[in-house]
């Protein structure tokens, strides 16, 4: 039974036009979806619509059987989902572990914040050692797993991340997706943005191409990846991409 | 020597309160990004406060902070409300707020001209006209016991940042807003709380140059240019840059006072804002705030 379910989403920024144009998907509990498509598709911002960043025009998201509309940022939060967005959304000039706290903001017992940091820490070793450094000192790799645990200090039953192996060398990458198939091991929900179709849909269990604001075919990762419709969104044998 | 140690004396108690005046313009300007020019006419408008409350009640101008600093911090959240709430997040309106703090300027500079008149006033209690003698040395007590009052609050300020759940928020705001709002922080919220603490940082400073200077309507473009330098120089956003840039400022427009003359000292804040646009425009502490 599907928990996330995005039905017919129209959205955009500001008085913008619509980024997103009449767009579904059904996301199951535990299972790890890999979002696709060319550059100014809508990725970033379908995710930026389900965590209450973007204005929903039209259409519906519910999760777990209540809806997220109207929901501020926050509220979305508490119900269980966090995102880590494409631009290293970190405090830069707080250490390591203010960033983590940070993450557990909506917390109110702090002393539960702290426990929390320390599993973040066992599963993040290098960021318990970097605990008291400044996020902006921290190499690419180390800055996306603090991401990381910061969305994991609140247990989320979701996790949304944006393109983590953006800039990122390809043994790099791979370390993050491990760290997230060991979240989707512990039963957390993933979905994840990756421009390099081929690793993201190779770590994932269901692919999901999106092109104009639209969900234009999903299916198991194998089935997605040797599909010739890739090919063609990809290659290029039409132009692909709404007004940058 | 014994000379310019007594003008690095004045110079200093001087600082700390320009300090406290920058604050509320450096921190606002982080988290909304907004610079906001009318910061000085609240401030005067606030030393208009204390002076009635000095006259009409005999409420000392340092112990008025207590009506000023509330006022202000409620006038902040209206005008937080009504004027930038709705077009902070718009990219588009959000460019021409500048100018709407500029209106407000204005608009507070001809009010209180319009009621008050454009004489100069100044509270006048006794330790403004009172100096500590040290030796060789004098400290004027109206100097000492601002400056004592605006380091008292600028820890304050420093400790909530540092501590509490709102200064977290604070400080995660003017980091980074998208990862504010990601990690849940009512980036709306924390934006009025900014205002209103700014604002009552300006109304603190008003009841400081209440009788520190004489001060009419139309001054705060004097001072809101001598803010500006001082916030530039330590790095738009950056408190521990506000309190830099204040106090080597002052000290530098003290020793420009004594060699030059009193017309001169205040160019010494333009100059500097001049020279530090041109050599490092980000400022000592570059552009995002580091506290
Ligand atoms: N904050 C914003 N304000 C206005 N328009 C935006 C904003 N963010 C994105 N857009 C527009 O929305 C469209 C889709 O952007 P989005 O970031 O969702 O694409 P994407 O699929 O994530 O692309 P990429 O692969 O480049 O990250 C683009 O045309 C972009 O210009
Ligand atoms: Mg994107």
């Amino acid at each position: 039974m599907p928990h996330l379910v995005v039905k017919d989403v129209v959205a955009g920024y500001g008085s913008g036009p619509d980024i997103l144009t009449g767009l579904s998907l059904d996301v199951e509990e535990g299972k790890s979806y890999c979002i696709v498509g060319p550059n100014g598709a809508g990725k970033s911002t379908l995710l930026k619509a389900i965590c209450g960043l973007v204005n929903i025009r039209n259409g519906t998201i519910d999760f777990e059987g209540e809806t997220l509309l109207g929901l501020r940022a926050d509220q979305v939060l508490q119900r269980g989902i966090c995102f880590v967005p494409q631009d290293r959304s970190l405090f830069p000039d707080m250490t390591v572990r203010e960033n983590l706290r940070m993450g557990g903001y909506i917390l109110k017992d702090r002393n539960e914040v702290e426990r929390r940091i320390d599993e973040v820490f066992e599963m993040f070793p290098i960021l318990k050692e970097r605990a008291s450094q400044h996020a902006k000192t921290m190499s690419g790799g180390q800055q996306q797993q603090l991401l990381l645990g910061r969305a994991l200090v609140l247990r989320p039953k979701v996790v949304m991340l944006d393109e983590p192996s953006l800039g990122l060398a390809p043994k790099v990458s791979k370390q993050i997706f491990d760290s997230m198939n060991q979240l989707k091991d512990a039963g957390i929900t993933i979905i994840v943005v990756e421009q390099n179709a081929r690793m993201g849909l190779g770590y994932c269990d269901w692919g999901c191409v999106l092109d104009l604001g639209k969900l234009v075919f999903e299916g198991a990762s194998r089935t997605v990846l040797d599909d010739p419709r890739m090919a063609e969104l990809y290659l290029g044998t039409r132009r692909t991409g709404s007004e940058k | 020597m014994t000379q310019a140690i007594q003008i690095l004396i004045i110079g200093l108690t001087l600082g700390g309160v320009f300090a406290l005046m920058a604050s509320g313009l450096t921190l606002i300007f982080g988290v909304m990004g907004i610079v906001n020019l009318a910061h000085a006419a609240f401030m005067v408008a606030a030393a208009f406060i204390s002076f009635f409350a000095y006259k009409g009640l005999g409420l000392d101008p340092i112990a008025s902070i207590v009506l000023t600093m509330p006022v202000m911090f409620v006038v902040g959240l209206v005008v937080y409300r009504l004027f930038f709430a709705r077009s902070i997040d718009d990219p588009k309106k959000r460019s021409v707020l500048v100018l709407v703090t500029f209106a407000m300027a204005l608009v507070i500079e001809g009010t209180l001209g319009f009621f008050f008149s454009n004489i100069y006033r100044s509270t006048n209690p006794p330790y403004a006209y009172d100096a500590f003698l040290m030796g060789p040395f004098y400290l004027p007590k109206g100097q000492f016991y601002a400056t004592l009052m605006s380091a008292l609050i600028l820890g304050a300020l420093w400790a909530m940042l540092r501590f509490t759940r709102l200064g977290y928020a604070i400080r995660a705001t003017t980091h980074n807003r998208t990862a504010a709002e990601v990690v849940g922080v009512n980036v709306d919220r924390v934006s009025m709380f900014v205002f209103g603490i700014g604002m009552a940082l300006a109304g603190a400073s008003g009841s400081m140059i209440s009788f520190l200077f004489s001060f009419y309507p139309g001054k705060h473009w004097e001072w809101v240019a001598i803010l500006l330098s001082l916030v530039v120089l330590g790095g738009m956003g950056s408190l521990l840059g506000a309190l830099i840039g204040a106090l080597s400022l002052s000290v530098i427009s003290a020793f420009v006072n004594s060699a030059y003359g009193p017309t001169w000292s205040p160019v010494t804040f333009y100059l500097a804002l001049f020279a530090i646009l041109l050599i490092r425009p980000q400022g000592l502490l570059g552009k995002k705030p580091e506290l």
